[in-house]
């Protein structure tokens, strides 16, 4: 970034031009604090307190019923390591989020690949991604109240099986571990492969035609050139809709606790962290002190697994690159002052 | 000057931030979201009068009223009208998975807390039990010379204090289509069918009798949640004694009726405050290949009546009657506390006095004066849906003693036959006894759902399923000691 000394103009320039000051190479405007600081304050007030609030009450025994907690240090942790409902929960939020992102990251990148697909040339492709992508705008409350009377015992879906001869009699659906686990992943895909789509098109659009018609000269199949251009073109898309979806993924709250009765019955399939947390936080003593231990483990899985995700799927190239750049403007810099010395 | 404009942008910013900061609950209440506060469905209505300026009746400020039903809201009204210069704000937030506790625990502690809570029996004595509820003992003497049942004022009271208080008494009872019983055992009368029902056993024949004599298209009860209500309180020993877990040998009994009610084919499998359970008492209900069923009986206790049977029973009103069933029990019943750290104290209190031991007010209650046009009186924006049926049996023993004979021709006994209900509640009404009713017990019986339905179901045995119970128990209440 080229610099202008303005300290050097006149005193009149100097004053009529906005303050500079000068560190070493660079120059720091000051509007450009005063721009972002609105964002920092809020986020000091409204993210960081919170986050800092809740870490020091993991250590404490603050419930709700009483007026005052005290430390016990690492109780809460000990408690929650021996409790065999947060292995339970660990185990299904896992599981849930896997059964959900595989295939919906598998649906999106393909229905994305053949709506950017320069030789496909599909119509409609605008219509449908509005429709693949309503289903995110549904409140999650809503969703799960339409799926539970849909899987009643005296709803829809049975009356439907059992009258066209597939059941013999009706099923009770919600006292079935492995469909309520895979209805709550099928929900959350359902929900989400829109969105997904709509960034992985947005993701794909951006990759020059050029590279695709090399290869086809070259005579590169569609899968050849799927996976050896789109998908490392797309890595930072894929880093970002990966992390997200972890994110969303391990704290996923609102469907399991809505769909069944806020325990994640039947038989605690559907108890992922978020609604152990809750339950933890809602139960009849208020412990906020073990709710606020289960939020710290999220945090700290979420964090240790988003940094695995960078690193596994960082730029090895262009780090490479970037070291070398950085090596030689070092050598740059060093020639220059031995030249004006 | 563009830094200057820049410089305000950036203000405005900042304080459009904080802005979202302060609402009032009653707002946050209606547009919050996030899983665990829906609303049910009536709606969030804040009943706001405004407030007027004359100082000369007694009792002014604004209330705020938190509360799962509507039920307290007409109250609520009632209670303007008797203090015009009172402004109430009533908040409803529903309490099917418990949201309604978390709120307001969350709240106690805040600059939101409510004035009065209502407080339902399943965590009433969590709340008596806690120090968050103001004492209301100097009310004692007037709930004495009213004749307020014992049992309520065991519930409210803890140390000694009376810290809440209840407008209505539930004994249980149980409500059985006539019809049928003409049908399957040759008699509708009350007094017959009471002495065929007189316990548990009987109870699981008269099933027998029912499913042979209608091939299996009517069921006893509509699902096995309907008679659990009837083993908890028959119990001898509390949940938790000494702070030890006990399970008592009802739950052992109860397990088999439940279990053999499912794989007889008994019970429905409509659980209740579902679907199928309303649409039983009306007669729509059908099974998966659109065969209609019908249900012979509920459990319900003295409000089940106006507030759920009466409402939906549709065309089969007038085919119901009323007895007291195989086992005493009580069922629910709202209780009204005002909060310690109330904004307006004294109001809150006089709130509670006026809901639970005004005699025109509680009179009223029951005898249905409080219509939806009545009400809308009061306060036009309410709505249609909201009015207090009569038929409510309350917790004053001088009103019931005054009002039972009232109830001889009126809208509920016309809806069971000609049966007057309220002196059946009235007689059952002092045996009914809460000694054993503790703060957990909620949460523990909410525990035990799961397990007895794998029992029930067959996928657990009864070893495993009272592991399981044992398990969550332990979970919820990491300071009981679980055997």
């Amino acid at each position: 970034m080229q610099t202008n000394n303005m300290t050097q103009g006149n005193g009149a320039a100097a004053k009529a031009a906005p303050k500079y000051h000068k560190m070493g190479n660079l120059t720091k405007n000051y509007m450009g604090y005063v721009m972002v600081a609105p964002f920092i304050i809020a986020f000091l007030v409204f993210g960081l307190y919170p986050i800092a609030n809740t870490i020091w009450l993991s250590f404490t025994n603050t419930t709700l019923m009483k007026q005052s907690g005290e430390f016990i240090g690492l109780k809460n942790f000990q408690s929650l390591f021996n409790d065999k409902f947060f292995y339970m929960a660990l185990g299904n939020t896992w599981k849930i989020w896997l059964t959900n992102f595989i295939p919906q990251m598998a649906i999106a990148l393909m229905l994305s690949a053949w709506f950017t697909s320069s030789h496909l040339k599909l119509k409609g492709v605008g219509f449908f991604r509005t429709i693949f992508f309503l289903p995110n705008l549904l409140l999650p409350a809503t969703v799960a109240v339409l799926y539970f009377s849909l899987f009643n015992f005296y709803g829809p879906a049975n009356q439907f099986l059992v009258r066209t001869g597939i059941f013999s009699e009706a099923f009770q659906f919600f006292r079935n571990t492995t469909f309520t686990q895979s209805l709550v992943a099928f929900i959350q895909t359902w929900m989400w492969f829109g969105n997904t789509l709509i960034i992985l098109i947005a993701g794909m659009t951006s990759i020059s035609t050029a590279l695709y018609e090399s290869a086809m000269i070259d005579g590169a199949g569609g899968w050849k050139m799927f996976t050896n251009i789109t998908l490392p073109s797309l890595r930072p898309v894929l880093i970002y809709t990966l992390v997200t979806s972890l994110v969303g993924g391990l704290q996923m709250f609102d469907i399991p606790y809505m769909l069944t009765d806020g325990k994640g019955s039947p038989n605690n399939s559907i108890l992922t962290l978020n609604v152990l947390m809750y339950s933890r936080f809602s139960s009849s003593k208020g412990h906020i002190g073990l709710a606020a231990a289960v939020g710290m483990c999220i945090l700290i899985m979420t964090t240790v697994c988003s940094i695995f995700i960078f690193y596994v799927l960082r730029d090895k190239d262009a780090a490479k690159e970037k070291r070398e750049h950085k090596k030689m403007k070092k050598e740059q810099m060093k020639y220059r002052k031995a030249v004006s010395q | 000057m563009k830094k200057l404009i820049v410089l305000i942008l950036a203000s405005a910013i900042t304080l459009s931030c904080l802005a979202g900061c302060t609402t009032t609950p009653a707002t946050t209440e209606t547009t919050a979201a996030p899983a665990g506060t829906t609303t049910a469905a009536p709606g969030d209505t804040t009943a706001a009068v405004p407030a007027e300026t004359t100082a000369a009746v007694p009792l002014t400020g604004t209330l705020k009223i938190w509360s799962f039903t509507n039920e307290l809201q007409t109250h609520a009204l009632a209670f303007q009208k008797a203090n015009p210069d009172v402004k109430v704000e009533y908040t409803e937030i529903s309490m099917t998975n418990g949201e309604f506790q978390t709120k307001v625990k969350a709240a106690a502690l805040t600059d939101d807390v409510p004035d009065c809570v209502a407080l339902e029996a399943s965590f009433v004595r969590e709340w008596v039990e806690s120090d968050l509820l103001a004492d209301l003992s100097s009310l004692l003497p007037k709930a004495q010379e009213m004749g307020t049942y014992q049992n309520t004022i065991d519930v409210g009271t803890f140390d000694g204090e009376v810290r809440a208080l209840s407008y209505q008494t539930t004994p249980g009872a149980v409500f059985y289509r006539r019809s049928l019983a003409t049908e399957y055992f040759g008699t509708d009368d009350p007094a017959k069918i009471q002495t065929l029902m007189g316990d548990m056993t009987k109870f699981q024949d008269m099933a027998k009798v029912v499913k042979e004599k209608s091939a299996g298209n009517t069921y006893m009860v509509a699902s096995t949640g309907d008679f659990t209500n009837l083993f908890y309180a028959n119990r001898e020993k509390p949940w938790i004694v000494d702070d030890a877990f006990v399970i008592d040998p009802m739950i052992d009994q109860l397990m088999d009726m439940a279990k053999t009610f499912r794989s007889e084919g008994y019970e429905a499998q409509a659980t209740q405050w579902q679907e199928g359970w309303f649409a039983g008492m009306n007669d729509s209900l059908k099974d998966a290949s659109g065969n209609a069923k019908k249900v012979f009986c509920y459990f319900l206790p003295t409000w089940g009546l106006p507030y759920v049977l009466m409402k939906n029973a549709g065309d089969t009103a007038g085919d119901w009657a009323c007895i007291n069933g195989p086992l005493p029990y009580q069922w629910g019943g709202t209780w009204v506390g005002a909060m310690k750290t109330a904004k307006n104290p004294e109001l809150a209190k006089a709130f509670a006095e006026f809901v639970a031991l005004d005699e025109t007010n509680l009179t009223n209650w029951a005898t249905g004066v409080y219509t939806n046009a009545y009400l809308k009186e009061i306060d036009p924006s309410i709505g249609d849906t909201l009015v207090q049926n009569p038929g409510d049996f309350v917790s004053s023993k001088v009103v019931v003693d005054k009002i039972t004979a009232s109830f001889d021709n009126s809208d509920a006994s016309k809806f069971l036959g000609g049966e007057n209900s309220y002196s059946g509640f009235a007689a059952a009404a002092p045996n009914v006894s809460a000694r054993l009713m503790q703060g957990s017990d909620d949460a523990i019986q909410r525990s035990f759902n799961d397990p007895l339905e794998n029992f029930v179901s067959g996928k657990m045995t009864k070893e495993e399923a009272i592991q399981a119970f044992k398990d969550a128990v332990q979970s919820e209440f990491p300071e009981i000691a679980v055997s």
